[in-house]
């Protein structure tokens, strides 16, 4: 039943402005095999910068993150990030921001071509592949952006409150749109969200982490059978269990910020 | 979903750039058209020595073409114009990106860039006058890139150090080497800002052309000018006036088509 540990936090502690804020100290986490993993936190708890931790893209204080036996020291390529702001360039089109990750893991140009069409066609973005991202709104810019991190293939994807910035109605559209994506093209995920519905809903497992410096306060099994779809989580009646309890955990952190 | 796609299809966002209409368009005929009409019929009436109507300037057109003195003043003021805008445009190019990447260089040209900025450019010519004498085409070349680098240098180094750091994070998320970093993100974003600076520099490097043949050269059409002011020519005068207007407005055109071309995600901010 339990699947290997395929991304490991062992004791880190991380710091920021030359060691005078603690972001998290001594947090231990695993990721396991082909699990997505949810990181619910109150705003400013360093969730986001555990994620960069664990690709490598800040460097940490203290311990050891782990991924697939080799420790991170630099972004790897078999992991992929999709990122809040959603990170596209304005000046390529959508098909060249889909491109952008096999051009620079130097795929063939059938390669590319072949990964581009089909990533596009997976986010629904067919007709938008000459665009300019500025022509596309929030929703379709954060499917270029997924489509650019899936189109690589990566044993890990790292999504970075992907859905935060867009208005409700477009998340709950594109946090179903994603469900059924993931659940296509399962892969080991770490998710992070401040949101406790959207944790529930795409989440394996949901670790819910304390106000600054960030500990793992509990982590919440998500017993939701899948397929799911954002309606068939809320129709089920351990939703409301597990909202209640995430609630419960997280309003003692909120008190503090 | 459906909505989200209907609502923002490109063919119906990219026609939202700035175009000019049919009213606008009108409004600056009629403008123009004004103005011109007006000193025609009333400016002889004011001073009939000086004011010479736009009849009279077209009709010293083929005179100076004909005698010769019109191609002769432009091909000298284009050929140092270009030659100074070049070596500008290297240089404020070079020095910008440099700059821009490598603190220690910004900290060191940085103060001569922001006093030279600030003094009036114009204040220099008699040091280049100084150093570079006052013949030959090599003090006002001088002069049209000095008037001309630093729009190009200063826009530059901040296009090059005011690269969205999301986006640098993307290049590092996706392991990009140096140099794909500078093709795929530095130069890009830099662009708008470079052009903008290149924009700025060609109405400057016009001014540095023809101060430079006021005060140094005697050369050109900035030479014309003086000649036919001082021989109390106005009609003739104002030839290479409007000749230097339609090199300055044709070469902003130049770059906004360029800009078109090379950046056509710019259309948006022109919005």
């Amino acid at each position: 039943m339990t699947a290997p540990v395929r991304i490991s936090v062992e004791h880190v502690t991380k710091r920021f402005v030359s060691g005078a804020v603690t972001v998290f100290e001594g947090l231990d986490l695993a990721v396991r095999d082909g699990e997505a993993l949810c990181i619910l936190g109150p705003s400013g708890c360093g969730k986001t910068t555990l994620l960069r931790c664990m690709h490598g893209l800040a460097g940490i204080d203290g311990g050891r993150i782990v991924i697939d036996g080799v420790e991170v020291r630099a972004p790897s390529r078999k992991v992929a990030m999709v990122f809040q702001h959603f990170g596209l360039m304005p000046w390529k089109r959508v098909r060249e921001n889909v491109a952008y990750g096999l051009e620079l893991a130097g795929a063939s140009k059938a390669t590319i071509a072949e990964r581009v069409d089909r990533y596009v066609r997976l986010v629904g973005l067919v007709g938008f592949e000459d665009a300019y991202p500025y022509a596309l709104s929030g929703g379709m810019q954060q499917r270029v952006g997924l489509a650019r991190a899936l189109a690589v293939d990566p044993q890990v994807l790292l999504m970075d409150e992907p859905f935060g910035s867009l208005d409700a109605l477009t998340r709950e559209l594109l946090q179903d749109e994603f469900l059924r994506i993931y659940q296509e093209h399962p892969r080991t995920m770490v998710f992070i969200t401040h949101s406790i519905d959207e944790a529930i809903a795409l989440g394996d497992r949901v670790v819910v982490l304390s106000a600054r410096p960030a500990r793992v306060r509990d982590i919440l099994v998500v017993d939701i059978p899948r397929p799911r779809t954002v309606a068939s989580v809320i129709a089920d009646p351990r939703f409301v269990e597990l909202r209640d309890r995430c609630w419960r955990l997280l309003r003692k952190e909120a008190s503090w910020a | 979903m459906k909505a989200e796609v209907a609502q923002a299809s490109p063919e119906v966002r990219q026609r939202g750039r700035r175009l000019l209409v049919g009213s606008d368009l009108a409004i600056r005929v009629a403008s123009v058209a004004l103005v011109l009409a007006t000193w025609e019929f009333f400016g002889p009436s004011l001073n009939p020595g000086i004011l010479k109507p736009p009849s009279a300037i077209l009709a010293a057109f083929p005179v100076l073409i004909g005698n010769g003195e019109l191609q002769l003043a432009l091909g000298q003021s284009l050929r140092v114009y270009a030659i100074g805008m070049a070596i500008a445009l290297l240089a404020g190019l070079v020095l910008g990106i440099a700059s821009g990447r490598a603190r220690v260089l910004y900290n060191v040209i940085d103060p001569w860039v922001s006093a030279l900025y600030s003094i009036p450019a114009v204040a220099l010519i008699p040091v280049i006058g100084v150093a570079l004498g006052y013949t030959g085409d090599l003090p006002r070349i001088a002069t049209v890139a000095l008037f001309g680098v630093f729009p190009i240098l200063i826009n530059t180094q901040q296009g090059v150090r005011n690269v969205d750091p999301g986006l640098l994070e993307v290049a590092r998320a996706f392991s990009s080497s140096e140099r794909r970093l500078w093709k795929d993100v530095v130069v890009p974003a830099a662009l708008p800002f470079i052009l903008a600076g290149v924009r700025l520099a060609i109405g400057r490097g016009l001014i540095g052309m023809i101060v430079a043949e006021f005060l140094i050269g005697l050369a050109g059409l900035g030479y014309l000018i003086i000649v036919y002011q001082n021989t109390f020519r106005i009609d003739r005068m104002f030839v290479p006036v409007i000749v230097v207007a339609v090199i300055g407005i044709g070469l902003m055109g130049f770059v906004q088509f360029i800009e078109g071309r090379v950046a056509p995600w710019l259309r948006r901010e022109q919005q």
